[in-house]
């Protein structure tokens, strides 16, 4: 197992250097690049700029450099955690992403935690009760959850709950109240939960589908296996049979889905935190692709891409830990 | 159910995709939204189908079409009409593809002279002896004087803040919409379909390679690509690069899933049979290795075609989508939240659209995925 889990470990270097080739390649060929030089020198009417500041436009995206160096440089970079500066406000990427990658992980994390909790019984129940009404009930309200935009599901929500046009139970946008920091520290805390309750709803629900239906097939998988019908045959009850025996087998794949969630997530935090003017990593993004700010949008993308990139990993690594049937020589 | 013994793959497949009702519904559902995006000009127009003025007949409709929708309208029954008749058309092949290369031939140049009539004369309001206008009967750009108002019968889906009928604008808009999730996929499948098939019957090197690029697409959210592309990108965002990019970053659970059909087919012996006979590469990927695996892949294209529309409309709403004078039903979602709190019928309308075509993809998918799967065959 542990030549697998080194095996496995290995593989990530590769990827790595994938992720940061392709993200740099998507920054430097993106023809917004040129255009934006161009624009700058009055060719699309614009305003001109004079050859000093154009030539420092150049140098400040790096374009100077042929793309080998320049990807190198930056990998250099990379590697002692410098991500660059922001074009907009002059400050480090890190710092910017490090104010907001807390908000965002919150978010997610709790989405993710929140749709288990709601997916995996779901789906359960699905299985055990295949083919009749239950499972079909539950097969067309999850897509239904799932084939909701969105942004239609935060509008329709902000609309009925939050604002005042029918029910004012929930703010309406920010993370935190005007007066959050005259606040006590569980006043705060309550304040920041109102805030986060419909972002992480719009968040949730669009797993739901996935999640439970990963969880019905995988127990309808195991209810099909011969163990069982040993176990009825000796004599164990129904439900000992589903919920000690079924669902333990049952629940080693779901276990791992969660990386599977979490790009979908992170696409997710971009249109939650625009909706509910949230400061996260999302909003940062959006930002930064407006403004053209290349080394913020090099830094959210790649940092995003690692934390998948771990995500997998760790669901990997899991698999074989949890699962005692698999053994590696 | 008694299975009858000598049923092919396909028939087994619709045999048991026919049982769940959802799925069904669910394909009747996108058959209907394909013909009335189709018919979208004879649905809803200013111009009358059939107008009869001054002693003479006219079809002021057929005026109104754009040279793109003859092509479509002309080429599409044609296609139809050829699968048709390919038995007594090719009893006699050389003769046959004659004939289909010369109708074919013939066509296209003739299409290719249409001119657009540019022709906004309004039926609804022109005098005639008689006149047959269409069901909605508006264009799907014309104005009306009555901005923002509620459904009724001249409106059926109500009007848009410059006066717009909404019910017009989500049946053209219906184009736009499914071709972005059929064309995306087809492209996601194209690519999807190779890398996989690279992999899984190479082996070795090339399908380390091909997994390492996989994993890396697959640790970007797609959104988040999709809009660092679009955004960076200068061109108008218009249809073919919203479509492309789309289809470019989706196409990696095509590819895995292909790549595992291969592996697990080629250790079975019809494939090497068919190298033992002298055939090619080529010919054992696409003749014998791909028909095998074409079911899983349908039930990932369609589920694909579900996620690329609702992609597009998140594009939309960030302010990424199309830049066209006929919107996506996303685009008309996102126009219409400014006025979500007093003229809900802006959002509503090409929100059920837009969901009911969404679920139909997925019911399908998941009628698709329970008809291939034989772990989860009811015994």
């Amino acid at each position: 197992m542990t030549t697998y889990i080194l095996r496995r470990l290995l593989l990530v270097i590769p990827t790595l250097f994938g992720i940061t080739l392709l993200t740099f390649l998507l920054i430097r060929l993106a023809p917004g690049n040129a255009a934006l030089i161009k624009g700058q020198t009055g060719e699309n009417g614009g305003h001109a700029m004079t050859a000093e500041v154009r030539e420092q436009t150049i140098k400040l995206y790096g374009l100077d450099k042929d793309p080998l160096t320049a990807y190198g440089d930056w990998l250099v970079k990379l590697a002692h955690l410098d991500f660059g500066q922001s074009l907009v406000d002059h400050r480090p990427v890190l710092t910017k992403i490090r104010e907001r990658i807390g908000l965002s992980v919150s978010l997610t994390g709790s989405a993710l935690v929140l749709s288990y909790l709601i997916a995996v019984p779901v789906g359960i129940a699905a299985a055990l009760r295949r083919g009749q009404r239950t499972d079909r009930m539950i097969s067309f309200v999850v897509f239904l959850l799932y084939s909701i935009p969105t942004f239609v599901a935060a509008l329709v929500l902000i609309l009925l709950v939050a604002g005042g046009d029918y029910l004012n139970l929930l703010p309406m946008y920010g993370a935190n109240s005007i007066d959050a920091s005259e606040m006590s520290g569980p006043a705060w805390a309550w304040d920041r939960i109102k805030h986060m309750i419909l972002p992480v709803i719009c968040l949730t629900y669009g797993s739901l589908a996935s999640i439970s239906r990963y969880t019905r097939v995988s127990m309808l998988e195991v209810l099909g296996q011969d163990f069982l019908r040993t176990a009825r045959a000796k004599g164990l009850s129904e439900r000992r049979v589903i919920f000690s025996q079924a669902l333990r087998n049952a629940l080693i794949p779901i276990v791992t889905v969660f990386a599977m969630e979490l790009p979908a997530l992170i696409g997710g935090t971009i249109i939650v935190e625009e909706i509910f003017t949230l400061p996260g990593m999302g909003q940062l993004v959006f930002q930064s692709i407006e403004a053209r700010d290349q080394f913020v949008i090099m830094g959210v993308v790649t940092i995003s891409a690692f934390v998948t990139l771990f995500g997998y990993l760790m669901a990997d690594i899991l698999y074989v830990l949890v699962d005692p049937r698999i053994r590696f020589e | 159910m008694n299975a009858p013994v000598d049923e092919s793959y396909s028939q087994r497949l619709a045999r048991r995709f026919s049982r769940d009702a959802l799925a069904l519904t669910g394909f009747w559902l996108i058959i209907l939204a394909f013909v009335l995006a189709a018919l979208a000009p004879f649905l809803a127009n200013n111009h009358a189908i059939v107008r009869v003025a001054d002693g003479q007949i006219s079809f002021p409709v057929l005026r109104s079409l754009e040279p793109i929708e003859w092509r479509f309208l002309i080429n599409v029954p044609l296609a139809g009409l050829i699968y048709a008749l390919r038995r007594p058309l090719f009893r006699n092949p050389q003769r046959g593809g004659l004939i289909v290369a010369v109708v074919v031939i013939v066509v296209q140049i003739a299409l290719a002279f249409v001119q657009p009539y540019n022709d906004v004369t309004n039926d609804r309001t022109r005098p005639a002896t008689f006149k047959l206008m269409p069901l909605i009967a508006w264009s799907p750009l014309e104005s009306s004087p009555d901005a923002l108002v509620g459904p009724s019968w001249n409106h059926l889906c109500g009007t848009d803040s410059t006066g717009r009928d909404v019910a017009a604008r989500i049946l053209h808009g219906a184009r736009t919409s499914l071709a972005i999730g059929f064309v995306s996929q087809v492209i996601a499948l194209g690519v999807g379909v190779t890398f996989g098939a690279l992999a899984g019957y190479y082996r070795r090197w090339v399908d380390m390679v091909i997994c390492r690029f996989i994993e890396v697409m697959e640790c970007f959210p797609s959104l988040l690509l999709i809009l660092v592309i679009i955004g960076l990108s200068d061109s108008q965002n218009n249809m073919i690069v919203i479509m492309a990019v789309i289809g470019l970053t989706g196409w990696t659970g095509t590819a895995r899933l292909v790549r595992g059909e291969f592996l697990r087919l080629g250790g079975q012996s019809f494939p090497q049979a068919a190298q033992a006979l002298g055939a090619g590469d080529l010919r054992v990927i696409l003749r014998h290795l791909l028909p095998n695996s074409l079911g899983p892949i349908l039930v990932t294209a369609t589920f694909g075609v579900a996620s690329a529309i609702l992609l597009e409309s998140s594009l939309s709403f960030l302010g990424f989508g199309m830049q066209a004078p006929t919107p996506s039903w996303g685009d008309l979602i996102s126009e219409g939240r400014r006025f979500i709190d007093f003229a809900w019928w802006l959002v509503f309308f090409p929100g059920v659209v837009m969901l009911v075509t969404i679920m139909s993809y997925n019911f399908v998918g998941e009628g698709l995925r329970d008809a291939v799967d034989p772990r989860l065959q009811v015994k």
